[in-house]
């Protein structure tokens, strides 16, 4: 053999990439902890009692006849609205979608160098109704539209079909191209090209996140107390106000029931058609379908009739008065909210800066606790890990060991829906018995109600593991711990970087709703002056959420790319 | 594009029905079958107390309201205080159970409102100071007592509530107490209730609320007396009221504001139907109220800044 | 020097084996190092091995053909100690298996190293841990985690690149790589486990021919440079015949003949693959 000096490849920089950006996680963690403030009091161990009581309710909820009725009467009501409210979104989202993609700008126009700026300018455009919570939203459609079913359905729709156009355009965007420029080539034009080529590629992608959707259409839905129509989030925010603990807890438990099963429903379904994750980002391809349904499942073609029946029942059940839009009561009304806002003024401009740094702060450790939160959850949570003949458990189980591994993964999927179905602003109220007032028990909070709905979509991601690179270790007598270190998490990671940092802008969005912390940043003033109806100060105050966004979306879309 | 096409031939095929419709069966949702050809009067009410109640007294309400008015009368739920404004304003709704703030804000957005009636105890309101016990701070003997306050933690209500946040702080800023002397920022507690709780809790040292919810929730034992306790109680303003849109003149003729409030201040506790409506007000009677009763809550309104 | 080298540090781990691990573990060529005896797997209502009985002795190459789903898959798992038959018992390095506690059985596959047809490496991680993935068995988890975030031991990870060729790919993500060159990640991963036994399953087979030849070269002579045995499953029987000197033929979970390399016939291999 040679006996040549080994030449080994120069070391790359120490502080790599994904290391930098692990690096400005962390500090800007620590920053906003700082920002949290170092008093000496964090617990207020005096509330225990109080969270107690609360907690114990759930033992006795109200399970009388008479607010039984009401439960279900409002639970149908919430169910309708999803319903809708998702259509609808959907279809603004498949048309925002599709605009906003470059991959069609560059079908359209294939000889101009515009695509890119096209595609950025609309995705910018699309930033704006998401950077406003579905809360304001509602009030703005109260203002031109009054009392109607309309009001919580677009309130929904509008942010949810600008989410959804971002995401479908990203989709159509990291598809494979190949086959639609062979099309193109061919003198196809651009529209069937798609139709024939993008569009059933991504389809199943697209299947999945329109029930991901769904899920937080239920969700916004018990939150937004649906103005003027009830369903659950009325319900709940009656009882909250005289705090029935027992009443709170049987809603709880219908939300638990319609979150779950809707959750549940989606799964079986998306797993049925072939398309394990409901939101494959972050892929540079996408998903490998395994099992495609055989074409005349009566199993999937029975839930897709049900699920299109739903769809009329719905929009007859909540009985808008779509006549609205195009009635000059609305064009009147949305002339005078013109004029109500118009122009802005900058009183508040001076305050925006710090309010807008306390709202970071807030999402950012909302997004630290729910990420981390997420990650130890989702691995007793998934199907596939610790359970019996799961990836990392041992050969022998004995029958006890079964049920305890049984048990486990069913206490954590019922931890994860209770913190999701439950609202945030009830989470903040509980966290607000037990902590001192400001940003920390804002972001508990979110923290847990996200923590909910990551830990759920992470699980999904450990289940969709493809688990023969930790079984090739695992066959080299591998331990656990160093299976999960080497296997498990690198193959994960990158995917729950990219949930954990779509989920952040959720977050700052949602600081709106946990304003009773004493310390809601840009919420705080927006609900200020939405009660003194000072819609020209509220036109900054939104500028200053539609900034945080893009900025937020900016360092989530970088970071993104860099870590994947 | 498949499946969007389809979905857009669904969702089309879906809508043309229901458009067609929709405005025979506006008030299908609540179940009323009452009066089909005549516009229903939309009454609400912006939950402040008992909230929880709402349901069953706008079912009795509106069922007196019919008989006695003989027009269909409809109640809408809404949560959020700055919704019920606004939709007065579009005239979505026709008369409602107003705080002292709220229909202030109502009548500035529409010329001709006008408040017509209160309960016996909103002519003589007050709101008063809680303290935690382990905050050590005794009962004030006045109004400049609240300056022992500063640099303590203080919870209000809800940002548009009269009891629970314009008036505590108006006596707040007359003692010479801003906002800004408080530790940390003020709470919203966003109810009564929670309030107490929180300050109970001792999460707030110091919160401020309704003195009628504090005075039922006391009387009820639901407030552990040990642990929090009134400090001060504020003098007497006008709160709740009715407030009714002048567009419904043009649906019932031109003396349905009269009617309304005949019919509510004729409400009888010794009628058990009627005491049952009272009751779930917290009131023993309705009394007449006018306009100028709230032109305090205005100024103050003005000068903390929830009127514009 | 190279070869030096890796014979000194084999011999240095398998007496640190030997004094911890308590197998007897042997170099001695003719040893036994797998024993079937009776083998049934059954996996629902397939029968995917039957009455399967085998020996196979350290210093062998020994490839297992068939078509597919003739089981060959299924006896490499059932080697390296990932499958459990359903009936009668695998014996590796004068150990039964299937009454193994979880961690000898741990102790014992770190003797067996495997390789993939799909090479089963962890796509995001960069070449370097995937290599150094072969020491996790002897690796603290606190050395585990620091080696993520500060590559250590690259001495070693270097040298097994170098063999397989690639030594310049020290840094590269997996996932950039192309389908021979994470094969090799994958021979160096097993370079550095430093196993006595190599199991081989359908290693070649995403490979275009000239890769596949270059694999196959690589593969016989690591074994044979370091005095391992091979265990190999291929489609190609020319392959199998040139680079194993005993053949193995499975059908339908049965063995349809186990003959050394230069004593396959024609006739048995047209009787394998026969319709």
């Amino acid at each position: 053999m040679d006996n040549k000096p080994l030449q080994t490849v120069p070391r790359p920089a120490w502080l790599h990439q994904r290391l930098r950006w692990a690096l400005i996680a962390l500090i800007a963690i620590a920053v906003s902890l700082c920002a949290v403030g170092l008093q000496p009091a964090i617990f207020n161990w005096n509330g225990l009692g109080q969270l107690w009581r609360f907690l114990a309710a759930s033992g006795q909820p109200d399970l009388s006849a008479e607010f039984l009725a009401v439960v279900l009467r409002a639970a149908l009501t919430t169910l309708a609205y999803a319903v809708c409210s998702t259509c609808l979104s959907l279809l603004i989202g498949a048309v925002g979608g599709l605009l906003a993609s470059e991959v069609w700008w560059l079908a359209v126009l294939p000889h101009q160098n515009l695509h890119r700026s096209i595609s950025s300018t609309i995705r910018m455009i699309l930033a704006i109704p998401r950077a406003i919570h579905e809360l304001i939203w509602g009030l703005f459609f109260v203002n031109i539209l009054g009392l109607d079913p309309l009001v919580a359905i677009l309130a929904i729709a509008i942010p949810y079909g600008a989410i959804v156009a971002k995401v479908f355009s990203e989709l159509l965007d990291e598809t494979p191209r190949q086959p639609l420029f062979a099309l193109l080539n061919s003198g196809v034009p651009a529209a069937n090209a798609f139709i024939y080529s993008l569009i059933p590629q991504a389809f199943l992608n697209f299947v999945s996140y329109a029930f991901y959707r769904f899920e937080c259409s239920i969700r916004s839905a018990a939150v937004l107390g649906i103005i003027g129509a009830g369903g659950l989030g009325y319900e709940i925010l009656l009882s909250l106000q005289s705090l029935r603990y027992h009443q709170l807890w049987t809603l709880f438990l219908a939300l638990f029931v319609l979150n779950g099963a809707v959750d549940w429903g989606s799964a079986w379904l998306r797993h049925r058609l072939g398309s394990p994750t409901r939101l494959d980002l972050n892929l540079r391809r996408p998903t490998r379908s395994r099992k495609q349904s055989k074409p005349g499942d009566p199993l999937v073609l029975g839930a897709g009739i049900g699920l299109l029946a739903l769809i009329p029942f719905s929009f007859w059940y909540v009985a808008a008065d779509w006549t609205k839009l195009w009635s000059p009561r609305t064009a009147t009304l949305l002339a005078e909210v013109g004029q109500a806002i118009w122009p802005p003024r900058l009183e508040t401009l001076p305050q925006l800066g710090p309010l807008l740094l306390q709202t970071l702060a807030m999402s950012i450790l909302a997004i630290a606790i729910a990420g981390m939160g997420g990650v130890l959850l989702a691995f007793p949570a998934a199907r596939n890990f610790w359970s019996p003949n799961g990836l990392l458990a041992g050969h022998t189980t004995s029958g006890l060991g079964r049920i305890w591994a049984w048990t486990r993964l069913l206490l954590t999927r019922a931890f994860l829906l209770m913190a999701r179905a439950i609202p945030a602003p009830i989470w903040a109220l509980v966290a607000l018995f037990v902590l001192f007032p400001g940003i920390l028990p804002g972001a508990v909070a979110l923290g847990i109600h996200n923590l909910g709905i990551l830990g759920r979509l992470m699980a999904e991601v450990v289940e969709d593991l493809d688990p023969r690179p930790v079984v090739a270790l695992k066959a080299q007598g591998v331990t656990a711990p160093l299976l999960f270190l080497y296997g498990v998490l690198p193959l994960t990671l990158t995917r729950f970087l990219a949930y954990i940092l779509y989920r952040w802008e959720v977050c700052t969005r949602e600081t709106v709703i946990v304003g009773l912390v004493g310390a809601g940043g840009l919420g705080r003033l927006l609900t200020e002056q939405l009660s003194s109806f000072d819609y020209q100060n509220l036109l900054v105050t939104l500028a200053g959420f539609v900034v945080l966004t893009f900025v937020v979306d900016w360092i989530s879309g970088t970071a993104r790319r860099a870590l994947r | 594009m498949v499946y969007c096409a389809k979905k857009l031939l669904i969702i089309a095929t879906l809508l043309l029905p229901i458009v067609a419709c929709a405005p025979n069966r506006s008030a299908a949702p609540t179940g009323e079958t009452t009066g089909e050809a005549q516009q229903p009067l939309v009454t609400g009410a912006i939950p402040d107390q008992d909230p929880e109640k709402l349901q069953r007294l706008y079912g009795k309400l509106s069922e007196y309201l019919e008989q006695e008015l003989g027009v269909p009368v409809e109640y809408k739920p809404v949560t959020d205080y700055a919704a019920a404004v606004t939709a007065f304003k579009v005239g979505d709704l026709g008369l409602v159970w107003f705080g002292g703030l709220t229909g202030v804000q109502a009548r500035l957005q529409v010329p001709g409102a006008e408040a017509i009636a209160q309960r016996d105890i909103d002519a003589n309101f007050h709101s008063v100071f809680i303290a935690n016990k382990k905050a050590g701070i005794q009962p004030l003997t006045d109004i400049n007592g609240l300056q022992s306050l500063k640099g303590r933690t203080i919870t209000f209500g809800s940002e548009s509530s009269t009891s629970g946040r314009l008036m505590p702080q108006y006596f707040l800023q007359q003692a010479g107490v801003k906002l800004e002397d408080f530790k940390g920022q003020p709470g919203f507690s966003q109810s009564h209730d929670a309030t107490i709780k929180l300050v109970e809790a001792g999460t707030y040292e110091v919160g401020a609320l309704n003195e009628q919810v504090w005075k039922s929730r006391v009387a009820a034992g639901e407030v552990d007396l040990n642990q929090v306790d009134v400090i001060w109680r504020t003098p007497a303003y006008y709160d709740y009221h009715w407030v009714i849109n002048p567009a419904v003149t043009e649906h019932y003729g031109a003396d349905f504001v009269e009617k309304v409030q005949a019919a509510l201040l004729k409400l009888d506790p010794n009628v058990p139907e009627q005491k049952e409506i009272l009751e779930l007000f917290g009131a023993s009677k309705f009394i007449a109220t006018e306009n100028g009763n709230y032109q305090q809550i205005e100024a103050i309104g003005r000068q903390i800044g929830k009127i514009k | 020097m190279e070869t030096t080298n890796k014979s000194k540090r084999l011999g240095d781990k398998s007496a640190k084996l030997n004094e911890s691990v308590n197998l007897n573990v042997n170099l001695n060529v003719n040893e036994i190092l797998f024993e079937l005896k009776q083998v049934n797997q059954q996996f629902g209502r397939l029968q995917a091995l039957a009455d399967l009985d085998l020996q196979i002795r350290a210093g062998e190459r020994v490839a297992l053909v068939g078509s597919s789903g003739a089981g060959k898959s299924t006896l490499i798992r059932l080697l390296n100690g990932t499958l459990r038959p359903t009936g009668g018992e695998v014996w590796a390095l004068g150990r039964c298996l299937s009454r193994l506690s979880p961690r000898q059985l741990r102790q014992a596959q770190q003797h067996i190293g495997t390789i993939y047809q799909q090479f089963h490496l962890v796509d995001s991680l960069a070449v370097i841990h995937n290599v150094n993935a072969g020491h996790l068995s002897h690796w603290s988890f606190a050395k585990a985690l620091f080696s993520l975030i500060y590559p250590l031991e690259i001495e070693t990870a270097a040298t097994a690149l170098r063999r397989v060729g690639i030594p310049e790919k020290l840094y590269e993500r997996t996932d950039r790589l192309s389908g021979g060159q994470q094969q090799r990640v994958a021979l160096a991963r097993v370079l550095v486990q430093n196993p006595l036994v190599i199991l081989a399953d359908e290693p070649v087979s995403s490979l275009d021919p000239e890769r596949s030849r270059e694999i196959m070269a690589l593969l016989r002579d690591l074994v044979t440079e370091t005095g391992k045995t091979l265990v190999v499953s291929l489609h190609s029987i020319d392959l199998a015949l040139h680079y194993c000197n005993r053949v193995i033929g499975l059908r339908e979970g049965r063995m349809q003949f186990d003959a050394p390399a230069d004593a396959v016939t024609k006739a048995m291999i047209e009787a394998l693959y026969r319709l």
